[in-house]
């Protein structure tokens, strides 16, 4: 007889036969996410002297239908890392939870969580490109913010294909093809990061969500700030766009039931 | 069974805003790093084990509560209530006295937590909930708050005010009775004292070896840890070492005052 | 009787209804695709003490551009991460995540060569080892041309190129990537002085070509830049950056300079 504890408590072979697994199988194959369901749109993220500002949306659309409105896709991991997520909110909070036992595993080292935020990206984008080489992708874009092994403003870029980049501001989804360009515009490349306060940065972002709500028809008015510097996150969820102006919208043609 | 007695003594003392555990490390060796080899151990965020007896027995079944936990997060999506821990290591304990194959734990654990008093958000929520209606809350509710439990070999397992174990567990229980636990008035940081106060008590008995004090807490959501299970501070530890070590000699003045009696501590083993 | 036949025809069959079964053109499968590009160039060229590998560090996803800062040459069986103690460079161009993945195995395949027999591993064992990492996965292959650089046994300058699946040879130049076709037939003409002949030499079949021989390394250095530069002015994913990883006997240095962000 098997005295090993795994044996503990199962039948035996020898006195109910082998198991007969063919009863686990389904009648179906497995299939994998071909498709997000749930999705979040844009992140934007910007470096600044002596931080990284990040900032997302609370909306949550089902395709066209706006399902939820007060979704938080910014998390905090330990104390100086954020992590924001475009995509498939299930896959989103898939990924949290494996975040979250990471950190409860890191803290049983007598010297505490030791990972920072370029330790954190590299990890992720390495679950993402595994996940996609297995034909069963995580859904999602990721800006990682913090800080790096030098302590300096860490920020970065993973998404379903495990494709990786790093700039000293980066966006996902609709906010790569709005936001950027002012960012760019506002903070040329070439510009060293400790020539960019704080306020100016988040001021930025700020600016750069209202054109996002402005044009990007998955967004909302509301949404989720964080800010990270030495000291600390400091995460605000319950930010609104403030002083909108759609005058714009009545020089559009085209679109609407407009005659003229 | 003689090697869970013969260890370093180990206590636990449920205050009534927080849980601090302790134990008498008997360094075998001068060789060996101050600091190292822990004997205290984190469980989730929450909850700390400490053990006498038998260290690579301690280890395992250190390992598996943490097992414990994780799968309880699985499953939950929000850690495991202390309780709901000392349960499920109890069985697993028991689970070695069944069988000839295996040979009984050869350790007694103290484990102290501090469940959540306030509601959990549940891991990998995203939103706030609905903000009228109820949205499934009780308003009010006491939940959580400091607890204790001290599993046997045997897989006997109680909660407990104060838990002492280990090889000077007589001297110890003696005085975790004086301070009146149950009560519930002793206040995390007394309660840091106390035990470093009683670990030194304990030691009398193998006076002639060296030791370390080692000593974790964990606080309410609004206390010194933040409900997490942590080494108390430095400073804090050493503080508490220098008011054992004066209250001891103190008491060793009184007793070369006091007329030659051997009776007190002695009697009790 | 007759109508009821006509029925049958083959008509019948074609006629749809909205409540019957098959395919439906306008309900499309949104199938999960495990690839893209992210466009760049490599080019690497060997001397006869020294190899330079070199790449624009633009990375693009369609026509955004994700980073202007993103190498695609790196150090192969460094020490540390900095790639400190290396021996062999490598560019890889193509999907950057398989390029990312093709670099972290084989670096670490180098540096377990290294632990496991006490010596590094030799530029030419390195370039065998390269091609069955990518034929391993031959139907599921790494999307990426890689290039891989160092010293010979001679000393000489060594460079190899690969095909995605493995296939390698070695060679004295090679350009790949985006602009793999714009660069290439450049070096032939300035590297291999393919369609140069010697002046005066006679007409026709008598002409004598012009022989190749091994150049200096400012000469190199300089053809790398001219080729980029021309690249940027007629390829939308080439520019930003220009890294250049130049190995010799000495070490391996690494230049970086601007490229046109346009």
């Amino acid at each position: 007889m098997n005295h090993l504890p795994q044996a503990w408590g199962r039948p035996r072979d020898d006195v109910y036969g082998t198991y007969d697994r063919s009863y686990l199988q389904t009648s179906t194959p497995n299939s994998h996410t071909q498709s997000p369901a749930v999705t979040g749109t844009s992140v934007l993220a910007i470096k600044f002297n002596g931080g990284v500002a990040m900032a997302a949306d609370k909306l949550a659309s089902y395709g066209s239908l706006a399902r939820f409105t007060d979704v938080k896709r910014i998390r905090v991991f330990d104390k100086t890392t954020v992590v924001g997520f475009g995509g498939d909110i299930s896959d989103m909070q898939y990924i949290d939870r494996l975040l979250d036992s990471i950190d409860v595993e890191e803290n049983y080292s007598s010297n505490g969580n030791t990972l920072n935020a370029k330790n954190v990206h590299t990890y992720l984008a390495k679950v993402l490109y595994k996940r996609r080489s297995k034909f069963d992708p995580l859904w999602n874009q990721i800006l990682v913010a913090g800080f790096d092994d030098d302590s300096k403003p860490f920020l970065s870029s993973a998404d379903l294909l495990g494709t990786t980049f790093s700039a000293p501001h980066l966006a996902t989804g609709f906010g790569a093809h709005l936001a950027i360009p002012i960012l760019r515009r506002l903070f040329p490349e070439e510009m060293p990061v400790e020539n960019i306060g704080k306020e100016e940065a988040v001021a930025a972002l700020r600016e750069c969500m209202k054109v996002l709500f402005y044009r990007d028809a998955r967004s909302l008015d509301q949404y989720s700030l964080a800010v990270v510097t030495s000291d600390g996150v400091e995460l605000k969820e319950d930010e609104k766009l403030e002083a909108q102006s759609w005058n714009f919208a009545e020089n559009i043609r085209g679109y609407g039931t407009q005659v003229n | 069974m003689k090697a869970v007695e013969n260890g370093g003594t180990a206590i636990g003392i449920r205050c009534k805003d927080g849980v601090v555990l302790a134990v008498e490390k008997i360094t075998t060796s001068k060789l060996l790093k101050p600091g190292a080899n822990k004997r205290t151990a984190t469980v989730d965020r929450n909850i700390g084990i400490v053990s006498a007896g038998l260290v690579p027995d301690g280890r395992h079944f250190i390992s598996r509560a943490r097992d414990e936990a994780s799968s309880w997060r699985n499953i939950y999506k929000g850690p495991i209530p202390t309780s709901a821990l000392a349960n499920r290591l109890g069985g697993y304990v028991q689970a070695y006295t069944l069988y000839s194959s295996v040979r009984p734990f050869g350790v007694t654990a103290i484990i102290g937590g501090w469940d959540p008093e306030s509601e959990l958000l549940v891991d990998g929520q995203v939103g706030t909930g609905p903000k009228s209606g109820s949205g499934g809350k009780v308003e009010g509710v006491k939940a959580g708050g400091p607890a204790l439990y001290m599993i046997e070999p045997s897989g006997l397992y109680w909660g407990y005010h104060g838990a002492a174990t280990g090889k000077g567990r007589q001297a110890a229980k003696a005085e975790l009775e004086k301070l009146d636990l149950s009560a519930g008035n002793l206040s995390l940081y007394d309660g840091v004292k106390e035990a470093a106060r009683i670990i030194f008590i304990a030691h009398e008995d193998s006076k002639d070896k060296d030791f370390e004090l080692e000593m974790t807490w964990v606080s309410s959501l609004d206390g010194p840890t933040k409900g997490r299970h942590e080494e108390v501070p430095t400073g804090l530890l050493e503080d508490a070492k220098k008011a054992a070590m004066r209250s001891r000699e103190r008491e060793v003045e009184d007793d070369e005052d006091r007329p030659k009696s051997h009776d007190g501590e002695r009697m009790e083993e | 009787m007759t109508s009821l036949l006509q029925l049958q025809s083959p008509d019948f069959e074609t006629i749809g209804y909205s409540f019957s079964e098959g395919s439906r053109p306008g309900n499309k499968e949104h199938g999960f695709y495990p690839y893209t590009d992210n466009g760049g160039s490599t080019l690497g060229i060997s001397g006869s003490d020294f190899t330079i590998l070199a790449g624009d560090t633009r990375s693009v996803s369609g026509y955004n551009i994700n980073s202007r800062h993103s190498p695609k040459v790196f150090k192969i069986g460094g020490d540390d991460e900095t790639g400190e103690g290396a021996h062999i460079i490598l560019s890889v161009v193509g999907f950057a995540a398989d390029g990312q993945a093709l670099k972290e195995s084989l670096d670490g395949i180098v540096n377990m060569y290294k632990y496991q027999h006490g010596k590094p591993m030799s530029v030419k064992a390195c370039a065998q080892r390269l091609s069955t990492i990518l034929y391993q996965k031959r139907f599921f292959p790494y999307y990426a041309n890689a290039i891989l650089g160092g010293l010979d046994e001679n000393g000489k300058g060594a460079l190899y190129s690969y095909d995605p699946v493995g296939s390698y040879e070695r060679v004295q130049c090679k350009a790949a990537g985006s602009a793999s076709s714009l660069i290439m037939p450049f070096l032939d003409n300035q590297v291999d002085y393919k369609n140069q002949y010697v002046p005066g030499s006679g007409e026709g079949h008598a002409l004598e070509r012009r022989k190749p021989e091994p150049l200096p390394r400012s000469t190199v250095e300089q053809l790398v830049r001219d080729a980029f530069t021309s690249a940027v002015e007629r390829h939308i994913e080439v520019g930003d950056g220009l890294q250049m990883m130049i190995i010799t006997a000495s070490g391996i240095e690494e230049i970086y300079s601007p490229l046109k962000k346009d």
